[in-house]
């Protein structure tokens, strides 16, 4: 998958507002792979929406969304299934993590599907997260910084054409968003990945090719 | 690891609640298909060589008709009209011989000699797999039937009373009669063999074939018409045969009509305890889609976390299926287990009340089981697949 293409793209509880202003909806935007986006967001603007909508899991919109011209409304399950294994990656706002799995476990749910990582390079990003000592703690115990880093980990356990990231440094002081902004940017770029990044206000601190106002 | 997320919220008193309410309802349903299976033979037995639906009209035989002379013969009206009755199936006569007959044996030097009377009925109302049932003229053996309360009033009234041996039905089958005929002026000397007994037939028997020959050979009498009919019908227990003889003042032979009265009885007290059984399976069915769905609804937002990283939907429905199918199996081998425990006790019981029962095996059990089993299964599978869709779905 190469381009993710938003032609009018709005949701549907915004349709009988006037005087839309976005970047994104009511427009022709066109996200390709390789480049990093960041979106830009007031509280109530559709940012998670967005996320959702180009995930798969939420329908509520109008207008067109597709990946390399194809609409995706009219993907199958087994082609979601797919695509959230080998192409398309998402770090969700409020995690989904789940509370009575380890760290470890928490990741490994998603590296036994995909069989993406080494144990050894999963550890490897503990360390520099400064999470290690959380490996075999249970992420229901730990704050919610260090589950999003848990969770980022866990985002990064398959191929990638895109990376979504929702919200992904809300609860992480600068020197780990610093970290996890350059690993982000390793793995990217070796797999020739695009990254859409979502705010509301701290941002991922990334070299952004576009930023965009929702 | 996917089992171990969802394992949680299971609970383990639901699922018991489950299986011994599913095992009731096993338990009821499988017992009552296979003591149906087991009893019924008990009641339809016939005589294995007759078939089995069919009875014997004969004509009443009454005071004021004796002393009139009239005859207890059927006429070609009457048997055509039985023949229309939607009831009938075919109607026989039974030839009598129109000769003379006399049987004699010897036992331990003990010459027994009798008078004799022969009958015979087109074969198609005999099981042909009897073996010899046939014969052909200058055959020197006639196959013979005997109707059995003559061997148990030989062999509980006269063999006892003159010290003289039983006899069993397979000794009895070892010996030669010794057959004389007369008529027409000719004697014929014959070995007569006994190849069975019957029950419900009360006359000594013998093949068509022999019958028409030894008519024609040493018949001397005039031929009259018959005096007892066998009618193949298509269900004993109507209740239109009983009204239509009785109109006709016909009169049967044989208990056929009341053991049809207790297959009927049967069949309905089996089907009630039957029904009663599927209900509560049916019942027990919900109990476990309840809990399951209660279990899927606690779990929702972990399957749908699943489903978000990647899991297919038949994948997370896996272990819920895997859990209800495990779950079904063992109430079945529990089922069974009982059913063949209570089976072996009532067994016992029937196996004294009725010697000659044979004993059958547990194929409609355990084939009943299976068929329910399959059944419950796959509509828990495709229940909780649907449930994973929904949540798949977002609605749920």
């Amino acid at each position: 998958m190469t381009t993710i293409e938003l032609q009018q793209t709005l949701p549907e509880v915004f349709a009988g507002r006037d005087g839309i202003v976005s970047d994104v909806w009511h427009r022709q935007t066109v996200f390709q792979k390789g480049k990093k986006y960041l979106v830009e967001a007031a509280s109530g603007t559709g940012k998670s929406s967005l996320c959702s909508y180009i995930y798969g899991y939420r329908r509520d919109y109008q207008g067109i969304i597709s990946f390399d011209g194809e609409n995706i409304r009219k993907f199958s399950v087994a082609r979601w299934v797919d695509l959230r294994k080998r192409s398309l990656g998402m770090l969700f706002q409020e995690l989904r993590l789940f509370d009575e799995l380890t760290a470890w476990e928490n990741v490994q749910l998603k590296n036994r599907l995909t069989g993406f990582r080494s144990r050894k390079r999963v550890k490897e990003w503990f360390e520099e997260l400064g999470i290690a000592d959380k490996w075999d703690q249970k992420t229901g115990r730990m704050s919610f910084g260090q589950q999003q880093r848990v969770a980022f980990v866990r985002t990064l356990c398959q191929p990638l054409d895109f990376i979504l990231l929702d919200e992904p440094v809300s609860h992480l002081d600068d020197g780990n968003a610093r970290v996890m902004a350059r690993i982000l940017t390793e793995e990217a770029a070796e797999q020739g990945a695009g990254i859409i990044v979502t705010s509301i206000g701290k941002h991922l601190p990334l070299d952004y090719d576009r930023v965009m106002k929702l | 690891m996917v089992w171990k997320l969802l394992r949680q919220h299971l609970s383990v008193a639901q699922l018991a609640g489950f299986a011994l309410a599913n095992l009731c309802g096993m338990v009821i349903v499988l017992m009552s298909v296979q003591f149906y299976k087991d009893v019924l033979p008990v009641f339809t037995q016939g005589d294995s060589f007759m078939k089995k639906d069919y009875v014997i009209v004969s004509k009443r035989v009454s005071t004021l008709g004796s002393v009139m002379g009239r005859s207890g013969a059927f006429s070609r009206a009457e048997v055509a009209e039985l023949e229309e009755q939607p009831f009938t199936e075919s109607v026989g006569a039974f030839t009598p011989a129109r000769f003379r007959v006399s049987a004699g044996m010897g036992l331990q030097g003990m010459q027994l000699s009798t008078a004799l009377f022969f009958e015979s009925v087109p074969d198609a109302f005999v099981d042909t797999g009897l073996d010899g049932w046939t014969f052909r003229p200058g055959q020197e053996e006639i196959p013979i039937v005997l109707p059995r309360n003559y061997l148990n009033l030989y062999n509980f009234g006269f063999a006892q009373s003159r010290s003289l041996p039983q006899l069993s039905e397979g000794v009895m089958g070892m010996m030669k009669l010794d057959i004389r005929m007369s008529g027409k002026g000719q004697t014929g000397r014959m070995k007569g063999r006994i190849v069975g007994f019957s029950d419900r037939l009360n006359t000594i028997l013998v093949p068509q074939a022999f019958m028409d020959w030894a008519n024609a050979a040493y018949g001397d009498r005039k031929e009259e018409g018959p005096s007892r009919l066998i009618v193949e019908v298509n269900n004993p227990a109507d209740d239109r045969i009983a009204k239509y003889l009785k109109e006709k003042g016909y009169d049967t032979e044989g208990d056929k009509l009341d053991a049809g009265k207790t297959t009927w009885f049967l069949k309905t007290v089996v089907g009630i305890v039957l029904a009663v059984g599927l209900v509560i399976s049916v019942l027990s069915f919900y109990i476990l889609m309840l809990s399951i769905y209660l279990l899927l609804q606690k779990n929702t937002r972990k399957l749908e976390s699943l489903l978000l990283m990647g899991y297919s939907p038949a994948r997370v429905a896996r272990p819920y299926q895997t859990l209800t199918v495990v779950l079904n199996a063992a109430v079945l081998a529990a089922g069974l287990l009982v059913v063949s425990l209570v089976r072996a006790g009532y067994l016992d019981v029937l196996g004294r009340l009725f010697p000659q029962m044979k004993g059958g095996d547990m194929t409609m059990a355990v084939a009943t089981g299976i068929v329910l089993f399959l059944a419950v299964s796959v509509l828990n599978v495709l229940a909780v697949r649907r449930k994973v869709g929904l949540i798949w779905e977002g609605k749920a």
